[in-house]
């Protein structure tokens, strides 16, 4: 049961990776990218957080905290840029 | 399966790299070059290197698409 759940978490993860390397390639504008590019870093998050369970090495979880706090800050530095702020 | 994910996480490392060279803004393409520096911090925590991982979100994901952002704003706009 639980590793069905994994199994269905892992294609979900794989999923939501190639659609959003699809919206960063045929993206019109800087807008959707940068979009895309967040979702990715989330997507990866999970994907962290998945390897963490499935391997049993809890350290991989501080990877997933950091790149957490760091995605935070480069979508918040790309939004000051857009709006001439920075 | 985990070998499955290396392989999607090396192409679109080498996606992202191919469209922060052939993009025409530079923006879109600082975005694209922090996007393979997440990719491959990835790729570091599933060959086993949280360290390194964690080094490279930071410096190559964060601090290098801040800098590259700044230099833009204080060149071109």
């Amino acid at each position: 049961m639980a590793e069905n759940i994994l199994i269905i978490a892992a294609i979900l993860i794989l999923i939501g990776v190639a659609l959003g390397v699809l919206r960063l390639v045929i993206g019109r504008t800087v807008i959707d990218r940068v979009a895309a590019v967040d979702m990715l870093t989330v997507v990866s998050i999970s994907l962290i957080a998945l390897y963490a369970h499935v391997g049993g090495r809890a350290i991989y979880l501080d990877v997933a905290l950091v790149y957490g706090v760091l995605s935070f800050l480069a979508v918040l530095a790309i939004a000051r840029y857009l709006e001439q702020g920075l | 399966m985990l070998e499955l994910f290396v392989y999607l996480l090396c192409g679109s490392i080498l996606v992202s790299g191919f469209l922060a060279i052939y993009l025409d803004s530079t923006l879109a393409a600082a975005v694209s070059g922090g996007l393979a520096s997440l990719f491959a911090a990835v790729c570091y925590v599933m060959l086993g290197a949280p360290d390194v991982a964690m080094t490279e979100a930071s410096i190559g994901s964060g601090l290098s698409v801040l800098v590259f952002l700044y230099a833009i704003r204080r060149t071109a706009g």
